[in-house]
């Protein structure tokens, strides 16, 4: 029987999953832009060619991954108890989700600005923009559609790693799903989690295509 | 005044591309100088060269008593803001309004903002752009597009603009409209415009010099009319041959009478010459074709014609032309 209690404890959930995976986007981006700038200008033939570091940079990208996140975040729980001063529930979740999407936000950033046409990085050279100039005032504004988009893929994600973060204690919808639905054999608590998740995503990926379309003017 | 010295430029990779094998060039201040030659001729990596945006692998590159290969990144940064470049893609920022594309110049100069909106309003007044200038790139014609390009390319008042295949992308009607406005910029401005194309008509309508292109050297330079009357190069004489003239139909080409092409720049243009040549020395002259057109602002005509006489009248006819300062060539040998 679904009653006020059980209601309240959805509605919170759903808060704290919304809060898990906004301000995990936030920061994943907030660290991941950078790494994807720095992917894309070392390449060879870029702005900032540097092949080491460029395949260093890459490496480590690739290395984070590929940790499958359910490992990854149990493997850096002494970490997050660093961070978060403990490494059960909401706050101390972001760590780890931070932590799974910041590779995950680099690469994704790296191929937006890889998709800026190479002529108009060599018309902004030709009127004697300098590296920090091109990446700021032509080469991010450019892909700034594109990079909404990955900002809304990560969070997307992140939805589903925070319900996977559920079943170590990681608070919000998922939490409530392994506990509930899945421990106490609640199938309509389950059934409502999943609709809230479904109903998320759509929400999310609605409003990252509604401000790329803002962005996006070559029409 | 530019100065090519020996410039040589390799592109390495899977197969290495020597682009430019040892370039020597010089093109003085104020005209529009053509740059032509078929795609793969190194003219874009010549170009390049000039704003660095491509560096030689040895020799020099002088813009104005400046050696350019050796400039620090910030004094690079500075001198390229004194030469405007226009592409074939335009190049145009998606992102950014006609405005706010004309001003990013400007911006990267740090203009004040009131300088920006005044010099922006002038530009696209030059350009004919000025009920455009806060739509989008994405909203304009290709020909529109190009005119935002020239008109970003002269915002920080160059004395020098590169075109690099400007009218390539453009239709017909378009390219003529785009020439007429860089002419117009040249004379107006009295900058340096450098053209580098694949068509002769280019060439034809705005250039008042030439060189011609071919495997990463010059082949020619010289004034447009002289290399278009007198082509001294094999690949200058292969990029005019498609342009002027006419396939003769071959009946007409095995006719044993001799076939002239007759060639009249500036003022032979408007002498009778072809009537004088009949009453001189007597000869039949049978016009096969006919063109007249204009190289820049000097009238230029061909003829084609039969001659029908002795072989005597038939010499005697070429010296006469000849005297006259009619190119002459002997169309089927």
């Amino acid at each position: 029987m679904i009653n006020q209690a059980i209601l309240s404890m959805l509605w919170n959930g759903t808060l704290d999953t919304l809060r898990m995976v906004s301000i995990a986007t936030f920061l994943a981006t907030l660290a991941g832009l950078p790494v994807g700038v720095l992917l894309t200008t070392t390449a060879p033939g870029h702005i900032l060619e540097q092949p080491f570091l460029h395949r260093v940079c890459g490496g480590i990208v690739n290395l984070g991954r590929s940790i499958p996140f359910i490992i990854l975040m149990v493997a850096i729980i002494p970490f997050t108890r660093l961070i978060a001063g403990t490494s059960i529930g909401t706050t101390a979740a972001i760590v780890p989700l931070t932590v799974a999407a910041t590779p995950f936000v680099a690469r994704l950033v790296d191929g937006a600005l890889r998709e800026v046409d190479a002529g108009v990085i060599e018309a902004a050279e030709s009127m004697g923009a300098t590296p920090p100039q091109i990446i700021y005032k032509v080469m991010i504004p450019e892909a700034l559609p594109g990079l909404v988009l990955a900002v809304t893929v990560t969070a997307v994600n992140l939805v589903g790693y925070s319900a996977m973060a559920g079943s170590i204690g990681g608070g919000g919808l998922g939490d409530l799903a392994i506990r509930y639905g899945y421990q106490r054999f609640r199938g309509d608590i389950m059934l409502m989690t999943v609709i809230i998740l479904v109903l998320l995503v759509q929400g999310i990926q609605m409003l990252g295509d509604a401000v790329a379309r803002k962005f996006y003017h070559r029409n | 005044m530019i100065e090519f010295k020996n410039v040589h430029k390799t592109f390495e990779g899977r197969a290495s591309v020597h682009a430019l094998r040892g370039v020597d060039l010089s093109i003085p201040s104020g005209e529009i100088f053509g740059i032509i030659g078929q795609s793969g001729a190194g003219k874009s990596t010549l170009v390049r060269c000039i704003n660095m945006l491509e560096r030689p692998d040895s020799g020099e590159v002088w813009v104005d008593g400046v050696l350019m290969n050796s400039l620090s990144p910030k004094e690079l940064s500075k001198s390229r803001k004194r030469i405007g470049m226009v592409f074939q893609h335009f190049n145009l920022l998606n992102s950014r309004t006609v405005f706010q594309n004309i001003a990013f110049p400007l911006e990267l100069a740090r203009y004040p903002k009131k300088d920006i909106v005044e010099r922006v309003t002038v530009l696209a007044e030059l350009v004919g752009l000025t009920d455009k200038l806060q739509g989008y790139p994405g909203q304009l014609s290709g020909g529109q597009k190009q005119r935002v390009g020239i008109a970003r390319a002269l915002a920080t008042q160059p004395r020098l603009l590169l075109c690099d295949e400007a009218t390539s992308a453009l239709d017909p009607d378009t390219t003529i409209s785009v020439l007429r406005l860089l002419k117009d910029i040249n004379e107006r401005l009295k900058l340096t415009i450098i053209v580098i194309t694949h068509e002769m008509q280019v060439i034809q309508e705005i250039c008042d010099q030439v060189a011609v292109m071919e495997n990463g050297t010059v082949q020619e330079t010289g004034r447009v009319v002289d290399v278009f009357t007198r082509p001294r190069s094999r690949a200058a004489r292969s990029m005019l041959q498609g342009f002027w003239d006419p396939k003769l139909p071959s009946a007409l080409q095995s006719t044993g009478n001799t076939i002239l092409r007759l060639t009249f720049a500036n003022q032979k243009v408007h002498q009778p010459v072809i009537a004088q040549l009949v009453r001189t020395c007597g000869v039949d002259v049978n016009i096969l074709y006919g063109r007249i057109d204009q190289l820049k602002t000097a009238p230029f005509g061909i003829l084609l014609v039969e001659l029908a006489g002795s072989n005597e009248q038939r010499s005697q006819s070429i010296a006469f032309l000849q005297e006259n300062q009619v190119e002459v060539e002997v169309f089927n040998p």
